[in-house]
């Protein structure tokens, strides 16, 4: 599914081997789930004499990525398209600003150029399904009427009562009905068409416009863990220090306060990029490739090795608790799901939800009593460990199936 | 065809059988509205469209004549159906005392084979013919269970009008006025915890043939699943306690020294390519690494509770799939436990009360038959591919020299990766989506009951890489 890669396709013949042939290129694209690789050296005598001795010489590849980190849109823009791709391919970190995740504007863009080359997007491959569907709705539509004005006209003439089909041969389904051949340009127009797009390819170069946009969580799961991601000051364009980064991601999520406190009065403990945080880094922990969710009413969903691989089958919602309701009282901040929603919404997400083969998580995270902790352990990530996870599936229960 | 379970009859006959094809897959199909014209003599039965299709496009304004006339005919049929009078069968009625004063209703004429899974008996000080009170055992129903078997005229019930009972010499001789439906919801409804919403899915379910019974005993005679089953549920609380704190030690300990001991460098949690160990240079090790965000349910919740004595999430009803052996005198623990709440007043549970509906809960077994079908005949066509990922393992250990096992014995990494890695070979999403322990909670807004399953994620357990 990577669109960008020049790939060595169009050998395979049949469907079956086509998408054999992608899921081995993917495999191979997106074969190291994080950026950090490790690379073996070659084998020698030396290598096997330290292997038996528990050591080795795998060395640790680190790509030293490069971003900006924007204050105003919460987020870290990358903008090298050789750090993007990185990114991207292990681990699937981040979205291109112009697509839909991975940055491919300018793929998309050179097809333009080319009218329509081999290699479609994802975008333009949801497009032209999204044509398709309307198209086959249009043409179940007209079948239905036609048979329900048959028996219309029966009922009508005869008084006879014939419940029209609204399926069978004669009226198409998803499964049956196949695009109609595109209609063939007229003769008269095809040179004018075929001569226009030459003219286009020779034009000046294009410019990759797009960044890849990493979120505060994504970024700082990179460059504090895995150490492979320089967040640059966005006035400046000089590397920030990590206690820097900590606090200004933190800033960045809370009200603007008129003196910025050198000494870190201002930080809370339900900060949403906290909170936010500890689930990222939880599911990352663990293995899952984390997404945003806002597309199916939910904060995140979880991947099993990547979006290209499979779809998401988990939806996380997250739901902060405090432990002490006096400090949700005293904050500033309305956070998000806070307060027990009604059974109203979770009927309305989990329906969503369904609807798309995802179950349900609501991911509890405990949020630190002012009480219990000091504010000052919000200097340092060391607060993480005051914070806790718990998750619990949802699922609708139907007496009527679980009968046995 | 879960409808035809649904519809209050007094007749058995008059249930359609079902003749539809099941499509258990359509998850509309318990919630479309009911076919009327089915209800008809099956002389008089008319073709109709199969349920569940609706048409498509929008004809006209108001509908065609056709689709008038469909509409019209199934209406008529539905006014007829309901306008026929419900009887009883003297033979099959049985009859009963509502003691307003007690909350039960005592059973004096047992007919039929609700009395197998309802009802209890107690103790009463009774009349005798002598003049002289003495304690004789009768069986009662709870109101819920009188008022559904009234509702569906399955009981004939008497009102006592207060005087010392006595042991009626004829089913008919009793001493009461008799109840008229509507009477017996205005008497029963609010009694002995009994909601409107906790009799809808009561109803609800005894109709789908379930066996329900009340989680508290309302009185001491009421029968509860036998000790072997409370035991269970204690012992369930204290040993998953013990298991999860010896897996969480186990698989991250290491990450758990470091945070205790204070070692860990919160600027740089990971130390990547330091050592030299060559344990310490692989995915699966720096995931491990990254392990140590303090998660699951075994964690000590800190909340603090605001003085909230009581909380609507009780656990109110226990429930038995029609296929499990149930008897009553001594009910066997229960296939699921299920708490009721009023959708439009009580908002969704917090995680305090969340909390303490698992604790009460014991733990349920992953439902196992299903993903052994799929491992067999697999593993008998295809040379047993649930072996073959512990083949490479074993070459592994073999190719590791014995100076190297004596090595990698000292090295403190790797007795911790054991445990970590999973040896059941259970679909590890199926386990994430069931969950631990498993409480239901029904949602009943103005009638329409909405039950969803909540189960106690485990992922710390079941890593991805």
């Amino acid at each position: 599914m990577s669109l960008i890669t020049p790939s060595s396709r169009g050998k395979g013949s049949g469907t079956q081997q086509k998408a054999g042939g992608r899921r081995a290129e993917n495999n191979r694209i997106y074969a190291h789930p994080l950026p950090l690789l490790f690379v073996d050296p070659p084998k020698t005598r030396m290598t096997s004499v330290l292997g038996l001795l528990g050591l080795s010489l795998t060395r640790v590849e680190n790509p030293h990525c490069e971003g900006v980190f924007d204050p105003i849109t919460r987020s870290v823009w990358v903008s090298k398209p050789e750090h993007s791709t990185i990114l991207w391919r292990r681990g699937f970190f981040g979205k291109g600003d112009l697509s839909r995740s991975e940055p491919s504007w300018l793929a998309r863009q050179i097809n333009i150029k080319k009218n329509g080359g081999k290699q479609l997007t994802s975008e333009e491959v949801r497009e032209k399904r999204r044509a398709e569907r309307k198209q086959f709705k249009l043409d179940r539509a007209k079948a239905i009427a036609a048979v329900a004005e048959e028996a219309e006209k029966i009922f009508a003439e005869e008084g006879r009562v014939i419940a029209p089909a609204l399926s069978g041969p004669n009226i198409p389904s998803a499964a049956t009905w196949k695009p109609s051949p595109k209609p063939q340009p007229t003769e008269a127009e095809t040179p004018e068409a075929s001569e226009e797009p030459i003219p286009l390819v020779d034009l000046e170069p294009l410019e990759d416009v797009e960044h890849l946009q990493l979120t505060l969580q994504e970024a700082f799961f990179l460059l504090w863990n895995l150490d492979c991601l320089t967040v640059l000051d966005p006035d400046t364009l000089s590397p920030m220090p990590i206690k820097e980064i900590w606090l200004a991601f933190q800033r960045s999520e809370l009200p603007p306060s008129i003196s910025i406190c050198v000494s870190g009065e201002d930080l809370q403990f339900d900060n949403p990029f906290l909170v936010n945080y500890v689930v990222y880094h939880h599911y990352r922990s663990l293995g899952w490739v984390i997404k945003g969710g806002i597309k199916f009413c939910v904060d995140y969903l979880l991947y099993k090795r990547g979006p290209v691989f499979a779809h998401a089958e988990l939806a996380l919602v997250v739901l902060p608790v405090y432990e002490d309701p006096a400090d949700q009282k005293a904050s500033n901040l309305d956070l998000q799901n806070s307060s027990p929603f009604a059974w109203s919404w979770l009927s309305t997400i989990n329906r969503v939800n369904s609807q798309v083969q995802k179950t349900l998580v609501l991911v509890y995270v405990t949020i630190p009593a002012r009480s219990r902790v000091p504010l000052k352990a919000l200097q340092s990530p060391s607060c993480f460990s005051y914070y806790s996870i718990r998750e619990v599936v949802l699922r609708r229960f139907i007496p009527a199936r679980m009968r046995d | 065809m879960d409808d035809a379970l649904e519809i209050p009859s007094s007749d058995l006959k008059n249930v359609p059988t079902a003749e539809e094809p099941q499509d258990d897959q359509n998850s509309d199909d318990e919630e479309g509205g009911l076919d009327w014209t089915k209800l008809l003599p099956a002389s008089a039965r008319p073709v109709i469209p199969k349920r569940g299709e609706k048409e498509f496009e929008p004809r006209g304004a108001g509908g065609t004549n056709l689709q008038q006339h469909v509409l019209d005919r199934s209406r008529s049929a539905m006014f007829e159906t309901l306008k026929s009078q419900r009887t009883i069968s003297s033979k099959s009625v049985s009859y009963g005392t509502w003691y307003p004063s007690l909350g039960r209703t005592h059973v004096t004429t047992a007919r039929g084979i609700h009395f197998s899974n309802m009802g209890h008996s107690a103790p009463r000080s009774v009349l005798g013919e002598d003049g002289v009170s003495k304690v004789q055992k009768r069986l009662e129903l709870l109101p819920e269970e009188a008022l559904y078997l009234i509702e569906r005229g399955s009981l004939f019930c008497w009102y006592d009008r207060g005087t010392e009972p006595r042991i009626p010499d004829l089913p008919k001789d009793v001493d009461g006025t008799p109840m008229s439906v509507q009477q017996a919801f205005t008497e029963m409804i609010g009694r002995d915890g009994l909601t409107l919403e906790k009799f809808q899915v009561y109803s609800y379910l005894k109709r789908l043939g379930y066996v329900v019974t009340r989680t508290d005993p309302p009185d001491s005679y009421y029968p509860i699943p036998s000790d072997t089953g409370e035991t269970s549920t204690h012992g369930h609380i204290n040993l998953p306690v013990f298991t999860s704190i010896y897996s969480f030690l186990t698989s991250s300990i290491s990450n758990v020294l470091r945070i205790v001991m204070g070692s860990m460098n919160w600027w740089k949690p990971i130390r990547i390519g330091r050592l030299w160990c060559a344990s310490n240079k692989s995915y699966a090790s720096l995931y491990r690494s990254l392990r140590f965000m303090p998660a699951g349910h075994n964690i000590p919740l800190n909340t603090r509770q605001p003085s909230e004595p009581t909380s609507p999430y009780k656990l109110f009803f226990n429930l038995y799939k029609p296929s499990t052996p149930f008897k009553k005198s001594a009910p066997p623990p229960p296939d699921f436990q299920i708490v009721v709440v009023n959708a439009r007043t009580t908002p969704m549970p917090t995680l305090q009360e969340l909390t303490n509906l698992f604790d009460q809960v014991p733990e349920s077994p992953l439902p196992a038959p299903r993903p052994r079908r799929n491992l067999q005949p697999e593993g008998k066509e295809k040379s047993s591919p649930s072996e073959t990922p512990t083949t490479p393992l074993k070459a592994d250990v073999k190719a590791v020299s014995i100076l190297q096992r004596f090595f990698l014995w000292f090295s403190p990494q790797t007795p911790k990766t054991e445990p970590t890695e999973p040896v059941r070979r259970i679909n590890p999403f199926m386990a994430l989506k069931t969950g631990k322990k498993i409480v239901i909670i029904a949602a009943v807004d103005t009638g329409n009951i909405s039950f969803f399953r909540f189960g106690q994620g485990e992922f710390t357990e079941w890593s991805m890489a």
